[in-house]
Order: C-alpha cells, then sequence, then structure tokens
C-alpha cells in the first residue's frame, strides 16, 4: 500500500469516527446513571436537522452548531422526561423518539429546504495545524481535518474527568450500579440521571453537526442512517469505559472507511457488507462476553421509583 | 367519586386513547402541512380504502405486522422483549428466497413449493431469535441488545446475497440489472384470496388463534407466563427456564421469519435490499399496543396497514409527506408509554 491511499485511508477513518466518538462518549454518560438511550439516534438526527436549520438562518455556521445543540438537547429532554420522569419503558420510548424525530425532521426539511435539497449551507472547512499537517503519513491523516476531530479527543477527557474525578460523576456511576445507595446516602439518583441525560444530547448533537455542518454542507432526509446505533454498539464493544468506546469508534471508523477504499485497493475478494456488518458483530460478540467479561452497569434500564 | 380527571386518566392510559391523542396530533400536522386538508383526507381514504386493489394491499400490510406483532406478544409474555423483528423477517425473506431460487421445491406436488420456501423462512427468523435466547441463557445477554444488533447484521446479509454474483444476484443481463434477486418461480409464489390479498392472510388468522390458544389454554403458555410472572419462583418450581426462553424466541422469531417469507411470496417475488422497509419496528409497535391480546394484535395490524397504505396514497395523490404518518407513529408509541406510567399510578392510588 503506497502512502498516499494508506493517508485516504487513515484521514477518512478518523474523519468517520469523529460524530460516532461525539455520540458514544455522550451515551456512555447515560448508560453509567444507568439510562440506555436509544433515542441516541434521533438525537443526532436532530442535531444535524438543527445544524443545517441555524445555518440556513443565519448564514453562521457557529449559531447552526448552537442550534443543532438546542435541538438534541429538547429530544435529550423528552427522552428524560419518558425514562426518569415517566419511568416509561427506556427502550420503546426510545423507539419512538426516533420514529417521530425522522418523521418531524423530513417533513421540516421538505417544508423550509424545498422537496429538491441541493441547497449548501456555508458550514465549518478543514483546519490545518501548521507545522503538525507537515509530518509524513499522519500529519495530513490527522492534522487537515474539521474542528469535530479535534474536539473528539478533548470531549474524551472532558467525559473522563467528568466521571472519574468528580463527585457528581462518582454519584453518577452509582445511579447506575446501586441507586438505592445513592439515595440513601443523600444524593439524588434523579438529579444525576437528568445530568447525564442532558449530557448525552449536547454530545450526540455535536456529533449529529458533523454531518450537516462538516462533512457536507447540506441536509438530506435521515442523514445519521444508524449512526446513533453504531454508537450505541460502540459504547458495548466498548465495555462501558472512555477509553474502550474511543478505541470501538476508531475499529468502525476504519471498517467503515474501508468499505470506500477496498476497491482501489484492489481487494475483490472481501465483500463491502461484511465490514459494515462487522461493528454490530463485535458488538455483538462482546455483549455476549466472549471478548472478556462483559460489564453493563446493573441498573442499566431499570426505572428509579422512591 | 368519579372525576373528569380520572376519566381524562383512564382514556389516556387505555391503548385506544393513546393512538386517538397521536392520531388527533397527526390529524393537525396534516392541516398544517396540507394545502386542502378535505384533499389530503380524500386522498388517504383513497389511498388506504378507496378500491379493492387498495383494501387488498393494506390488508396484506397488516397480515405482516401482525404476524410480527405475535410474535412479540408470545415472547413478552415469557417477559422477553424481542425487538428484532426486522431482522427476523429479513433471514425468513432471504431463506425463503434462497429455497424458492436454488432448490427444486417447485417440482414437488401438493402445494410444497409454496410451503416449503415459507417454513425455510419462518425456521430461519426463529433460529435467528433463539440465538439471541441462547445468548440470553448462556452469556446473559439482554435480548433487547442482542436482537436490535442482530437485525442489522441480518439487514446487511441481505444486501450481501443480492449484490454478490455467487449468492443471489439477478445474472448481469444489462447494465441495468439490479443488484436484486431474480424473480422467484411461480411454484413459490402464494395463491390470491382476491388479487392482490393473498391466502397468507388466512394462515395469519390461523395463527392468532393458534397464538391465542397456546397462550391462554396450553401448559407451555402457562409456563411462559410463570416465568414471565416471577422467574425465580419458576425456577425453584421445576422450569427450565432456558428452555423455555429459548423456544419461546424461537417461535417469536419464526413468526416473524414467516412474515419476511411471505412478503417475498405473496407481494415481492424477488429479494432486495431493505425490502423490510420498517415492517419489523411497525409490527413491534403492534404488538406493544395490543398489551399480550391476540384479537387486539389484529385489530392494530389493520389500522397500521391501513395507515401506511393511507400516507402512500396521500403523498402521491395530494403532496404531503408520508413522514406525516411516520411521525403519527413514533407519537402512538410515545403516548403508548406514557400512558403505562398513568395506569400505573392509578393501579397505585387506593380504590
Amino acid at each position: 500500500m503506497n502512502d498516499a491511499l494508506l493517508i485516504v485511508l487513515a484521514a477518512s477513518a478518523i474523519r468517520l469516527a469523529a460524530p460516532l466518538m461525539l455520540a458514544a462518549l455522550g451515551e456512555l454518560v447515560s448508560e453509567k446513571a444507568g439510562l440506555l438511550n436509544l433515542s441516541l439516534e434521533g438525537m443526532m438526527l436532530a442535531g444535524a436537522f438543527g445544524g443545517a436549520l441555524g445555518c440556513y438562518l443565519t448564514g453562521s455556521p457557529v449559531l447552526g452548531l448552537v442550534t443543532a445543540l438546542l435541538f438534541s438537547a429538547a429530544v435529550a429532554a423528552l427522552q428524560g422526561v419518558f425514562s426518569i420522569l415517566l419511568r416509561a419503558n427506556q427502550i420503546v420510548s426510545g423507539i419512538g423518539l426516533n420514529i417521530a424525530v425522522l418523521g418531524l425532521t423530513t417533513i421540516a426539511s421538505r417544508t423550509i429546504f424545498g422537496r429538491n435539497a441541493g441547497f449548501t449551507i456555508p458550514g465549518f472547512g478543514k483546519v490545518v495545524i501548521p507545522g503538525l499537517a507537515d509530518l509524513p503519513v499522519m500529519g495530513p491523516a490527522l492534522f487537515m481535518q474539521s474542528g469535530f476531530v479535534y474536539a473528539a479527543p478533548v470531549v474524551a477527557l472532558l467525559i473522563a474527568t467528568l466521571l472519574y474525578r468528580t463527585t457528581a460523576g462518582l454519584a453518577l456511576r452509582a445511579a447506575g450500579n446501586e441507586p438505592r445507595a445513592v439515595d440513601k446516602s443523600g444524593a439524588s439518583v434523579i438529579g444525576v440521571r437528568w445530568l447525564a441525560v442532558m449530557v448525552t444530547g449536547l454530545a450526540a448533537g455535536l456529533g449529529g453537526a458533523v454531518y450537516s455542518l462538516a462533512d457536507i454542507h447540506t441536509f438530506t432526509e435521515n442523514m445519521t442512517s444508524g449512526a446513533g446505533y453504531l454508537a450505541l454498539a460502540a459504547v458495548i464493544f466498548g465495555r462501558w469505559r472512555v477509553g474502550g468506546t474511543v478505541v470501538a469508534c476508531l475499529v468502525f471508523g476504519v471498517a467503515s472507511s474501508l468499505q470506500f477504499q477496498l476497491p482501489a485497493l484492489g481487494v475483490d475478494f472481501l465483500p463491502a457488507a461484511l465490514l459494515i456488518m462487522l461493528p454490530y458483530l463485535l458488538a455483538l460478540l462482546a455483549v455476549s462476553g466472549l471478548v472478556g467479561p462483559q460489564s453493563p452497569p446493573r441498573a442499566l434500564t431499570v426505572p428509579f421509583d422512591r | 367519586m368519579t372525576t373528569m380527571g380520572d376519566i381524562l386518566h383512564r382514556f389516556a392510559a387505555s391503548s385506544a386513547g393513546a393512538v386517538v391523542l397521536a392520531l388527533t396530533a397527526g390529524l393537525l400536522l396534516m392541516s398544517a402541512l396540507a394545502p386542502s386538508l378535505p384533499a389530503a383526507l380524500s386522498a388517504f381514504a383513497q389511498g388506504a380504502v378507496g378500491t379493492p386493489y387498495a383494501i387488498g394491499a393494506s390488508v396484506n400490510r397488516a397480515a405482516v405486522l401482525a404476524l410480527v406483532g405475535l410474535g412479540f406478544i408470545l415472547a413478552f409474555r415469557a417477559n422477553l422483549t424481542n425487538i428484532g423483528g426486522e431482522g427476523q423477517m429479513a433471514m425468513g425473506g432471504l431463506i425463503a428466497t434462497a429455497v424458492a431460487l436454488r432448490t427444486d421445491a417447485g417440482t414437488l406436488p401438493l402445494g410444497l413449493g409454496i410451503v416449503l420456501p415459507a417454513l425455510a423462512g419462518g425456521l430461519a427468523g426463529g433460529l435467528w431469535a433463539a440465538l439471541a435466547g441462547w445468548l440470553k441463557v448462556k452469556r446473559g445477554t439482554n435480548e433487547v441488545i442482542s436482537t436490535l444488533l442482530l437485525s442489522f447484521v441480518a439487514w446487511w446479509l441481505v444486501y450481501w446475497s443480492v449484490h454478490s454474483d455467487a449468492l443471489l444476484r439477478q445474472p448481469r443481463t444489462s447494465s441495468t440489472s439490479l443488484p436484486e434477486s431474480e424473480d422467484i418461480p411461480s411454484s413459490a409464489i402464494l395463491g390470491m384470496l382476491s388479487a392482490p390479498m393473498h391466502q397468507g392472510v388466512l394462515a395469519v388468522l390461523a395463527l392468532a388463534v393458534v397464538v391465542y390458544i397456546v397462550m391462554a389454554h396450553t401448559v407451555w403458555g402457562m409456563r411462559l407466563q410463570a416465568i414471565g410472572l416471577n422467574a425465580a419462583a419458576a425456577r425453584r418450581s421445576g422450569l427450565s427456564i432456558g428452555g423455555l426462553t429459548i423456544g419461546v424466541m424461537l417461535a417469536s422469531g419464526a413468526l416473524g421469519g414467516l412474515a419476511g417469507a411471505f412478503m417475498i411470496q405473496g407481494e415481492q417475488y424477488n429479494l432486495k435490499a431493505g425490502f423490510t422497509s420498517g415492517y419489523g419496528f411497525d409490527g413491534l409497535v403492534v404488538g406493544l399496543l395490543a398489551r399480550g391480546s391476540a384479537p387486539a394484535v389484529l385489530l392494530f395490524a389493520l389500522l397500521f396497514g391501513f395507515l401506511r397504505s393511507g400516507g402512500i396514497g396521500m403523498e402521491i395523490a395530494a403532496g404531503v409527506p408520508s413522514a406525516v404518518v411516520l411521525t403519527m407513529q413514533g407519537l402512538v408509541i410515545l403516548a403508548v408509554a406514557a400512558a403505562e406510567f398513568l395506569r400505573l399510578r392509578q393501579a397505585r392510588r387506593p380504590a
């Protein structure tokens, strides 16, 4: 394999991994607190749509990003109402939210942007880091990316700090394992779960905005097309750890990017479909405990009722 | 004393109430979007029940949804949430197509040419779900996560099958040959009751009766309910939780697999990537709404079958996006999820 091809492969793997990583790290926070958000897909889609809408109306990518976060946070708040306030089935309400968000963004997109999408918005360009981008091979792959790619490791650090270096994080992780004990200690299970679901919403919105504001500067119906489910799989494959989740997303990014680059590499014995299903197979292996013990939070999907 | 609030609560806490609320919201959405609401509604009605053809197509849709819904309530009886109907349908359609195209089943007498692919499809869907049951028993894997992941794998297996020349892709006769399978032979196609309504509809009615009887009047059904209500107590009383879990997932998935086979053998006649187009998830909703009742599954399946047809008609004739119907379905699910809370609160309140 020559360098040019390797650069293309690595660059696209990292570009594809970034939105997954942002959303998956957000979802990790919720799951640590005992909440499973199948609506992660809906949050990302709402983020992608909000980003495009804000940018379309104001012409400013920054305001687009703000709108993206508002939209995804709204979906997260709704999920919180169902999971935390109403103690509804988290899976059912998550699927319901995904379907409703898909329907609403499709309708809104046609009403506002018109039937023949084809519109473009300003969006964010690539940020070239001077000096580092000139490094051989990995320089261009790592340091000529959109701002979202650089944001991903920062978000990973922030979330690791939140989970493992703060008292809120301690209560949050305990709420996912022993909610009764947290309640007895005087901390609020409900409170930390709300914190968790809103963090998820913001991170997923950031991830969703990558699609409309950075990858291509427009919105298409069902733009995220399952990225949220892939991010959910990444949390499982990452065995509910920050580092594991990051690695899982990178693996998924490489698999997705290979699927586009394989023909260029002259490999035709490996069907692209196999690579696309690889993340789901890996997650399945992980959740079956076949790649080491599985350690989901014990109170995952269990509503808390004082 | 019954207050207005109580009545409202009770109304909203029933599935019917949830559906009515969601449909009302959908109607409001429609009136905001349609240039003319009467025109949109008439297009909707035309698409759903306007012609004998429309009715037949809607009933076929309902049959598919009913099978997935029946599978859902069966597993749910044992407190297992099978959300993988989409994947079980995909496997059913895939294997039914493979048997119809790649074996000599079509030359067999007594309608075996139709029955064998359908049974193989059912078995494939059943095994796909049983895999999730097995993982649950052996590794403690949450079936919600595994059935969902298995659905994605199945989706891409179908995609792979119709893109690979070595598998089911039709011969490339021209540059326009699509990545789809060939049409299945006519010996594998379901007979028509009244075109386009196919005989699979009768099988669905029969299976609804079977599921009803199994759940309400058989020892196996009682055992499912026992592990559903209290797995620990059921285990102490000597029931084989593992066997029942795998068995009921097999049965649940088989109904989904049969739904996939019927879609191919009754309507589409060849395999395409993504041919299940969300019916598995709609069927899951039907199962949820029915709250464990087989007759209610049929009712809600009909409602959703007609809704889908109406939505398509509305999009074509009145230019209202069928996403309105999608949104309505999402709202129905959310309303049902919320209704559960009201019901629980009611149950807790002293009489």
